[in-house]
């Protein structure tokens, strides 16, 4: 601990102390929100007894609120009342106010009752930054330090270079620094090496590849269609751009309004309706018997709150059946969003139309014209002779042929508005039937949030405008707070997914608001994850301290460096980049590594094994693996991965045995220890000088003396074994890398697979210190 | 004892790189504790208290996946049969769509002869020639209704209280609710049978929001009975408990110097998951259960069928597994091949069910866990009244998919014996009185598990989710 903050006095001070003055926002919004809203909230239809407690004029309309009078407040009669028929909230609910929450509103009401709009809706300024007495290394750790001075609690020491430098590598590309850009990094004593080697990462390939994998969640990119039968589509073009555009910074708000209506900007091109697939993510309904314009109204809803999910941290599906009942959206102002997004051509055809050709030309296209003009002209000629017949068979069939293989072969749905005479007319949906229609709607935004942008076109293309508006007071800040979550583990918002009234309140509001309007004045994703990564906050040692324990579990202070589990498709990155078994090779068709199979196929469906991708492809990046909605890649599943089906909007981290058993026993993680040990084995002389050694490959650090003497005993015990038994000694070593390299010692090689085993196993290896 | 904490300590400040940041005044202010005894964080499936005393310590739910056709095997409506060929009236078709008939079809009584059955009385056909023994046991519940008319989607509701992909399963909810009784079997198991998966595909049984921890386990009779649960080819149990004896040391040592709890679960879980390699497939493997018992249900080891699954679902259940989920494919009966008529077809299709069902609930008693298992029989929805339409001019009879009836049964814990509840009108196309929804079934499923199911919630984008969304009303007349 610290000297200036003795621990008696730190003790008697709660981690998130509550100031005397009640705040609406932070004290009495989520005890209302949480148990009186739903029936006396926004949505007029629900309302019980007449009764609105969202607003000060509903409350205080009928003497519910007496403001600065909890006795004569009825609504404070009630929530304290002991009649069951007449304590709020109900006795059916099962909810009960605390009397902790009781006290809160009586205070609240007593000083005054006033209400305040929800923080997120009110558009964030920058806030002054705070001074601190603590040398700082960027305006992060002022607000950090300010907050942890109040808490009393102080900062941990920098992390040593060996942990920043693997640190700042899996987080920013996915992948473990490299031997060489270990050793160049603590070589490298200039003042700034530390940005110095962020810049190279934030350069690299990878780095798109690995963020990518975020994006992929929210934009529930998979590479099949869903539901029952769960077919392939071909839609990796999206993918490719989405790591395309990372790579290349492009400025988030370009990045937005591409995704979300490409197609129809000014200078549109490929790329930009490529981009359009985003929204074209949704699944699509092959099953028998399934009706295409319901399930292609079920793709419009998604889209909606996807949409609002992604980028304004709001969830509007409630609206979609009734009006919210915590967040002011009403049902028809969510048909109005609706109606952005429900004048595309796409249907929920099993062909995916439509669909842009990415591999086609002018004389392909002449070309094909000519083998259809002749191929039909084949088809209407009148034979009579038998062998004629034949002929003509023969020769429509080889036509055929050529033109199948001139179509083009890499394609990508796309978002295409309908034309002017065959647009869709929006209708509200009762409790969300798209069968059940009430009056018409057109385009527009909720009055609640900020205006639609002047001069922009009410379609799609204003739509997106209006998301990355400058007025929008959410787009910033959901934005820099999901990548926040990615490097710091959670958000400062804790619930990224949701902003509204039902969400948690910000840790660090002045530190998000900050955030969101640096963010906000130039979108620039690169720019904004080296700042969060140059922090002394996030250069902090990351060990806990038991009081930092009891105190801060979570870590939501940050008076440490962030600590947390990799994602399923690092875990995999990393056990062949160690091993040396990854692939480079960046874009492409998605791939197929070796998984068990499973014997089983879809129902309607096709098998849902599959054939294993040859040559490198066996070993790419996990973001490249085919995603089949209904039986994704096992292995990164039991890490979290989710199924895609929807927007994922947050992983959780969970620690299970079956993890251990992917890591322990998976063919591909057992090829990696066979890798790395061939790698280990033709390495120095020494036993003690090939644990070091395969130690710092995965780990980027030296073993400590106790490491290394633990491991070379793993490593003679294991030996001693397959000495003892070839065939065992050949099975560990060569099942399923491939036979033994020439002069190999099979009993050594297999000893060494062993300790590798044990090292892709380690706790530093899955939570990167 | 491979505690380290003075050589931590030595080793954390003899670092040469340490690096001095600017922040680096805290630590050389103050001194560092000693490094503490880590706990691990709290297992997340550690069993927790239901909310009252269950009936039921655990279940085994057995889907039949596709939809039986209700009328050919529970619900008995002899005015059907005798308008058998009469077009459907105006009054059940007007408004409605269904998945594979259009226009008027022609009413279909059932084709299979019924009687009442057992002491209870309760209707069931003779395509149950093999369940009819179990007429005083179960409790059939007669007039479920569903919303959804297609397959995937009525099972996500029927299983996760919601028609769309995304939401828990019922077996997650429980083992949130519960936790595992198990430490060294998952608490949640899946065993499909007929080589096909549901339609409503992994989600049935996937965590939707909840943690991960809490999903079903599909076990496999082929292959690696849970998947990667075999050493690598090549290393013997002894080399493995010595590879998980070193990485525990190597893992405490990082436990002892970062002091994070979640290293400490990390070691415990490698050490279930040590376990887990010899229990699964200890419990997996029907091949020891004795000849008559392997007759009784007509499982052969080595099978994936649903004689097999039953007889592991015992096995699984008597080791303290909670929640195990049977699927079954091939109860979609449509017509369009022999397979799928409502007379032989079924007939058959009923006898591969039957013979291992009735052997479990047997087994069970006989271990004297019928009355504390709760045992679940059920489609997704029901079959139509009428003939199918597309197959209505063949020689194959089917049913199209029907939401407004179907039959479910329950057995064992807390469930009356040679019991029917509820009753469908004349023909068949209406519930006439005590409508039971899937919200209601998953309400008394979790009921008889000691679950009230409006307090097993979980917060997710802002709100407070649970398995029966804002409906379900426990069938309090079933319970015994």
């Amino acid at each position: 601990m610290n000297r200036l903050f003795p621990l008696a006095v730190v003790l008697t001070l709660a981690p998130f102390a509550r100031a005397a003055d009640i705040d609406f926002n932070r004290d009495v919004r989520p005890i209302l929100s949480n148990n009186c809203f739903a029936c006396h909230g926004p949505d007029d239809k629900e309302r019980k007894g007449k009764l609105r407690l969202d607003t000060f004029d509903g409350a205080t309309k009928n003497g519910s609120l007496v403001p600065g009078k909890p006795d004569e407040s009825e609504f404070i009669a009630r929530v304290v009342s002991t009649d069951e028929n007449d304590v709020m909230p109900p006795a059916k609910t099962g909810k009960k106010l605390t009397a902790k929450e009781v006290e809160t509103l009586k205070a609240w009401v007593k000083q005054g009752g006033r209400y305040a709009t929800h923080w997120s809706y009110v558009k964030p300024a920058r806030p002054a930054v705070p001074t601190v007495p603590l040398p700082t290394r960027n305006p992060i750790d002022q607000f950090i330090l300010a907050r942890l001075k109040q808490e009393g609690l102080a900062p941990s020491p920098e992390a040593d270079k060996t942990t920043l430098v693997r640190r700042v590598a899996l987080d920013l590309t996915g992948l473990p620094p490299t031997l060489d850009e270990v050793d160049r990094f603590l070589k490298d004593t200039a003042p700034d090496a530390y940005e110095h080697m962020v810049d190279r990462l934030l350069a690299k390939p990878a780095f798109g590849e690995h963020w990518a994998r975020m994006w992929l969640d929210l934009a529930r990119y998979a590479d099949s269609a869903g539901y029952a039968d769960d077919p392939l589509r071909t839609i990796w073009p999206y993918r490719d751009y989405v790591i395309r555009s990372l790579n290349a910074n492009k400025k988030f708000d370009r990045f937005t309004v591409e995704q979300i209506a490409g197609d129809l900007l000014p200078d549109a091109t490929d790329e930009t309706r490529t981009a359009t697939a985003f929204h074209r993510n949704t699944m699509t309904n092959s099953e028998g018997g399934t009706s295409d314009e319901e399930f292609r109204n079920v793709a419009v809803v998604d889209r909606v709150n996807t949409t609002l999910a992604v980028w304004m941290g709001t969830s509007a599906a409630c609206a979609q059946c009734h009006t919210h009942k915590y967040d002011p959206i009403s049902q028809v102002e969510y048909f109005k969003l609706f109606a952005f997004l429900n004048n595309t051509e796409d249907a929920d055809r099993s062909d995916e139309s439509p669909v842009l050709p990415l591999d086609d030309t002018p004389e392909k296209r002449a070309t094909r014209a000519e083998y259809e003009k002749a191929v039909a002209a084949l088809r209407g000629v009148k034979v009579v002779d038998k062998d004629d017949a034949a002929e003509v068979k023969k020769l429509t069939d080889r036509l055929t042929g050529k033109l199948n293989a001139l179509r083009p072969k890499v394609t990508v749905p796309v978002m295409k508005e309908l034309p002017q005479d065959k647009r869709r007319v929006t209708k509200l949906q009762f409790r969300g039937n798209f069968m059940d229609l009430g009056e018409a709607v057109t385009e527009g935004t909720p009055a609640a949030l900020h205006p639609f942008p002047k001069g922009e076109p009410l379609n799609r293309l204003g739509f997106a405008r209006w998301i990355v508006s400058p007025d929008n007071p959410l787009t910033a800040r959901v934005t820099v707070n999901r990548f926040w979550e990615q490097v710091f583990g959670n958000g400062l918002v804790r619930t990224t997914e949701e902003f509204g009234t039902q969400g948690e309140l910000p840790s660090h509001p002045e530190l998000l608001d900050w955030l969101a309007v640096e963010f906000a004045s130039d979108w620039d994703v690169k720019r904004l994850l080296k700042l969060m990564v140059a922090s002394a906050a996030y250069r902090q040692t990351s060990r806990v301290t038991p009081e930092l324990r009891e105190k801060d579990p979570d870590n939501r202070l940050y008076a440490r460096g962030p600590r947390y589990r990799l994602s399923a498709e690092m875990v995999r990155d990393q056990a062949l980049a160690v091993s040396g078994l990854l692939s480079a090779k960046v874009y492409g068709p998605s791939v197929r590594p070796p998984r068990p199979s499973m014997g089983l196929s879809a129902a309607f469906g096709g098998g849902l094994d599959w054939k294993t991708s040859d040559g490198e492809d066996r070993h790419r990046r996990g973001l490249y693996t085919e995603w089949r909605r209904t039986s994704p890649y096992p292995s990164m599943i039991t890490f979290d991965a989710p199924s895609r089906e929807a927007c994922t909007l947050r992983r959780i981290r969970t620690n299970t045995p079956l993890q251990a058993l992917v890591t322990l026993n998976d063919p591909v993680y057992v090829e990696a220890a066979q890798a790395l040990a061939r790698k280990v084995a033709a390495h120095g002389t020494t036993t003690d000088e090939r644990v070091v050694f395969a130690f710092r490959t995965c780990t980027s650090r030296e073993p400590t003396a106790k490491e290394r003497t633990r491991l070379v005993k793993l490593f003679e015990e294991a030996k001693a074994e397959y000495v003892k038994d070839a065939k065992k000694a050949e099975a560990m070593a060569t099942d399923p890398i491939g036979p033994l390299p020439k002069g190999a010692n099979a009993a050594e090689l297999a000893a060494w697979t062993t300790v590798g085993n044990v090292l892709l196993n380690l706790d530093e290896m899955l939570m990167r210190r | 004892m491979f505690s380290l904490a003075d050589t931590t300590r030595r080793h954390f400040l003899g670092r040469g790189s340490l690096g001095l940041g600017a922040v680096a005044a805290g630590l050389l202010n103050g001194p560092i504790a000693a490094a503490p005894e880590i706990k691990p964080a709290d297992n997340p499936l550690s069993p927790k208290k239901p909310h009252f005393a269950p009936k039921a310590k655990r279940v085994i739910y057995l889907h039949m996946s596709g939809a039986p056709p209700h009328l050919d095997l529970f619900d008995y409506k002899p005015e059907l049969v005798k308008r058998t060929g009469e077009p459907v009236p105006d009054s059940y078709l007007k408004g409605r769509r269904f998945a594979f008939t259009s226009g008027v079809p022609k009413l279909l009584g059932t084709p299979q002869k019924f009687a009442k059955r057992g002491k209870s009385g309760i209707w069931m056909s003779d395509a149950l020639a093999t369940m009819h023994g179990l007429a005083d046991d179960i409790a059939v519940i007669k007039s479920m209704k569903t919303d959804e008319f297609n397959h995937a989607p009525a099972e996500l509701l029927l299983f996760t209280g919601h028609n769309r992909q995304g939401r828990p399963g019922m077996g997650t909810w429980v083992t949130y609710g519960l936790g595992s009784e198990s430490d060294n079997l998952p608490g949640f198991v899946v065993l499909v049978s007929s080589g096909v998966q549901p339609s409503g595909g992994a989600n049935i049984w996937g965590n939707g929001f909840l943690p991960s921890v809490y999903q079903g386990v599909q076990c496999r009779s082929k292959g690696d009975p849970v998947l990667y649960v075999s050493d690598p080819k090549g290393m013997d149990r002894d080399l493995r408990r010595k590879t998980l004896d070193a990485l525990k040391d190597l893992n405490s040592l990082q436990a002892d110097e970062l002091g994070h709890p979640e290293t400490a679960t990390r070691i415990q879980q490698y050490e279930m998951a040590f376990r887990m390699q010899t229990a699964v497939p200890e419990v997996m493997d029907i091949s020891k259960e004795t000849k008559e018992t392997l007759e009784a249900y007509g499982a052969k080891p080595g099978e994936a069928s649903f004689a097999n699954n039953c007889l592991l679902a015992r096995r699984l259940a008597e080791k303290g597994v909670r929640f195990v989920q049977l699927f079954d494919w091939g109860w979609d009966f449509h017509g369009t091949n022999p397979a799928e008529d409502i007379r032989d077809g079924l007939t058959k299709k009923c006898g591969t069910v039957g013979k291992p069902i009735s052997a479990l609930i047997a087994d069970l008693k006989r271990l004297g866990m019928f009355d504390d298992t709760l045992v679940v029989w059920s489609g997704e929805f029901g079959r139509t009244p009428f003939r199918e339409g597309r197959t209505a001019g063949g020689q194959v009879l089917g049913r199209d998919h029907y939401p407004d009836c179907f039959c479910v049964w329950m057995a064992g814990a807390g469930v009356k014996r040679g019991y029917s509840y509820g009753e469908t009108e004349d023909l068949g196309f209406a519930v006439a009185e005590k409508v039971v929804t899937p919200f209601d079934l998953q309400a008394t499923i979790l009921h008889l598990m000691g679950i009230e199911h409006t307090k097993l919630t979980y917060r997710f984008q802002g709100r407070d989710y649970r398995l029966t969304d804002v409906h379900g009303e426990v069938v309090k007349d079933i319970l015994s």
